[in-house]
């Protein structure tokens, strides 16, 4: 299931441009914004569209973190993969168990973030 | 133990009196519901009371106005229905406790101990809470009179803004529920210990009367009470409390007569469970200092501070709003620490303390638990630095609190590879340096501000007076021998101590004083305990010894209901 994602800036506005014009596109995608388009998508470009995560139901919300399980898998083997990672496992913590919301560090339509660091120096790079 | 107190009564009304008037609840706002926008169900905003402020009507949406018709509010959004279609299963217990933390985990199991069937659901992935010491008053070693002067100065320490009863009920009942706690803890595995007495130095005579304590202490760090309510929740598994993770509470469940019949909470899943109680919903789900509008409306002062804790929503006052609560007035108690950078028990030594520039900025008697008043503006963000030199271990010896020598102090220094105990060791943030300018860089002052601070600071200590700030003369020691050592403190929001109205059972009242059938408040959402500014950290660990204080007495409560 492991596979990395790059963002495509140009085929993600293309995809959003598109859907917008079919009349499919979500006028506010997740984090987006009320009546603002996503302006990256890190999926789109891989062959995934706005509805794969976002659904088709009319009114458009914040993708839950089961979506993400859907296609990466559980959050106890992603934890396993990470678990070398210094100075602590970022999949594993004191705070969330193995359960940290996803969509917290790794945002799909703006810069992700480092969750920890306002308060620990962990300074993971967060894709 | 109340009839004792002939004076409690009158003060309790008072309390009570106070906050139904000024605290914020839906009594307003019901009765104008009928026409207004909320009954037609686009928006639930809450009103305060009509002589304190009134309602402003913009297009379809009714907001209430604070009674300096500034604010609105808009963190208290009314729960959508959900419809019974929704509801994934349904489950019947006698006792339904919200939030698996310091106060609700007690909470569950006392109520187990004393015969109920308990649901214990928890919005994180296990039980969740913070800190280390919690305390209880040991009466066997303590003088009555003792008691009442804790009682007190406690009250004193919160303005005479609390509810005494609140206060009494913990002074009388402390030590046995963290006694309890901790051979329950113990029972599942924790290795809690009751430190008693001796860590409560500084208040074992009050007023001149002997006080003793009983002093549950989850630690050393990495392990804390968040681990400790995990190890408690072990043996309340074994008590019959069934606990249901990842399982956020959304919505109480009330018939028509306003009674709290259960909780409606959602799965990760997406689907909810409808858990029915037939004796009583405890809410134990903490503050609310994640919440930005809340925190902004209740306690502006720490708009520019960090916070501590992740999470905490304010998911309990929202529901218990609705519900017919009242949220204590505007002036919230915050609790704010740094006891990670350096040693805890030199937080509150006066050394010459300076801002994150490095400017000196107030008399460094005022204690730790203070410091964040002065330190509210965005540049500053409840960052400081004490600052001494090597002389410190004798000539702040005589101070109070607990000197760490300089091998020690390396257990605090991310510079120094030694390894760490007993710390979270990414939050460590202790320095030393051989000359001041250099020092500043390792806490991230400014090189020649400090420079200067230290050198006007050490004028002030040769002249014998403290002409800038008014230290005491035997609190002034002087910076001059290398090397300096810097303690980078940087205070954030540990918990809000402020909620909601209660009784003396820790039942939910209304605006009308009355209570609310089925609805139980405790730990942080529970209101009346505290009432100044700060949380008073006159006994060490009275937050938590209040929740498990109450959690034990209310669970015990709602099961023999
Ligand atoms: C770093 C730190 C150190 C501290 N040190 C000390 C100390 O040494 N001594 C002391 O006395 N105090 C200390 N405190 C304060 C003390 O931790 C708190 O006052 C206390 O934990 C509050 O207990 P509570 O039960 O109200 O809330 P919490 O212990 O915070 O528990 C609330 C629980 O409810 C859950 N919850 C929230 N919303 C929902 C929902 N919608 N549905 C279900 N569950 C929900 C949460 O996940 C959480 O587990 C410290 C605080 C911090 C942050």
């Amino acid at each position: 299931m492991k596979r990395t994602i790059a963002p495509k800036p140009a085929a993600a506005l293309l995809v959003l441009l598109l859907t917008a014009l079919s009349g499919g596109g979500l006028a506010a995608a997740g984090t987006a914004g009320k009546g603002q388009a996503a302006r990256t998508s890190k999926h789109a470009g891989q062959g995934i569209t706005c509805v794969q995560c976002h659904g088709k139901a009319a009114k458009k919300s914040a993708v839950a973190m089961q979506q993400c399980l859907g296609c990466h898998g559980e959050t106890k083997e992603l934890a396993a993969r990470t678990a070398q990672v210094k100075p602590t496992n970022p999949h594993e913590n004191r705070h969330f168990g193995t359960e940290a919301d996803c969509n917290r560090c790794h945002h799909e339509h703006m810069t992700s973030e480092n969750l920890c660091l306002p308060c620990h120096k962990f300074n993971f790079k967060v894709p | 133990m109340s009839q004792e107190h002939f004076q409690e009564d009158k003060e309790t009304d008072q309390y009570t009196k106070q906050v139904i008037e000024n605290g914020l609840s839906r009594r307003s706002f019901l009765s104008r519901a009928a026409g207004g926008a909320a009954a037609a169900g686009l928006f639930g905003l809450s009103g305060l009371p009509a002589v304190a402020a009134g309602t402003a009507k913009t297009r379809d949406l009714e907001v209430a106005t604070s009674s300096d018709g500034g604010a609105t509010l808009s963190f208290l959004p009314k729960p959508k229905p959900i419809r019974d279609r929704e509801i994934a299963e349904t489950l019947t217990f006698d006792v339904v406790v919200v939030g698996a933390g310091a106060s609700g985990v007690p909470a569950a199991l006392s109520a187990a101990e004393n015969g109920a069937k308990v649901a214990v659901i928890q919005k994180a992935p296990f039980a969740l809470s913070q800190g280390n010491t919690g305390s209880g008053v040991d009466l066997a070693t303590s003088e009555k009179a003792g008691v009442e002067a804790l009682v007190a100065r406690l009250i004193a320490d919160s303005n005479h803004r609390c509810n005494p009863k609140l206060i009494r009920q913990w002074a009388y009942h402390s030590g046995e529920a963290v006694r309890w706690v901790i051979d329950r803890a113990r029972q599942g595995g924790s290795p809690v210990v009751d430190q008693g007495s001796p860590v409560q130095r500084a208040i074992l005579k009050v007023n001149g009367y002997g006080m003793g304590y009983v002093t549950s202490f989850f630690g050393p760090k990495p392990y804390t009470t968040g681990d400790g309510m995990r190890h408690l929740a072990k043996t309340a598994e074994k008590a019959g409390v069934r606990f249901f993770y990842l399982m956020p509470a959304v919505q109480l469940v009330q018939n028509k007569a306003g009674e709290v019949m259960g909780v409606i909470a959602k799965g990760s899943n997406g689907k909810y469970t409808k858990f029915l109680a037939k004796k009583g919903v405890i809410l134990a789900t903490g503050d609310y200092q994640n919440n930005k509008a809340m925190s902004d409306y209740f306690v502006p002062d720490v708009k520019h501070l960090g916070r501590k804790q992740l999470d905490k929503t304010g998911d309990g006052f929202a529901l218990a709003y609705w519900a017919g609560g009242v949220i204590e007035p505007i002036g919230h108690t915050k609790m704010l620490h740094d006891f990670d950078a350096g040693p805890a028990s030199m937080c509150d030594m006066p050394f010459l303390a300076v801002d994150r520039k490095g400017r000196r900025f107030v008399n460094e008697t005022v204690e730790m638990s203070l410091l964040n008043n002065y330190l509210r503006d965005a540049e500053n963000a409840g960052h400081y630095s004490q600052i001494f030199d090597s002389n410190y271990m004798a000539q702040a010896a005589t101070w109070p609190g607990k000197l760490v020598p300089p091998e020690g102090l390396k257990n605090y220094m991310p510079d120094d590879p030694s390894p760490k105990k007993g710390v979270f060791e990414s939050q460590v943030n202790t320095h030393v340096a051989d000359t001041i300018e250099e020092l500043a860089r390792k806490i991230e002052a400014d090189p020649a501000t400090l420079a200067a601070t230290v050198k006007r600071y050490n004028e002030v200590v040769a002249s014998g007076k403290d002409s800038d700030f008014g230290k005491p003369a035997d609190r002034l020691i002087p910076v001059v021998k290398a090397p300096f050592y810097g303690i980078h403190r940087r205070v954030r929001v540990s918990a809000i101590c402020s909620g909601m109205l209660v009784d003396e059972n820790h039942q939910a009242l209304n605006a009308e004083g009355k209570p609310i059938k089925g609805l139980f408040l405790i730990g942080n959402l529970g209101g009346g305990f505290y009432g100044g500014v700060d949380y008073p950290l006159t006994v060490f660990g009275l937050s938590l010894g209040r929740c498990y204080t109450f959690g034990y007495l209310t669970g015990r409560h709602v099961a023999k209901l």
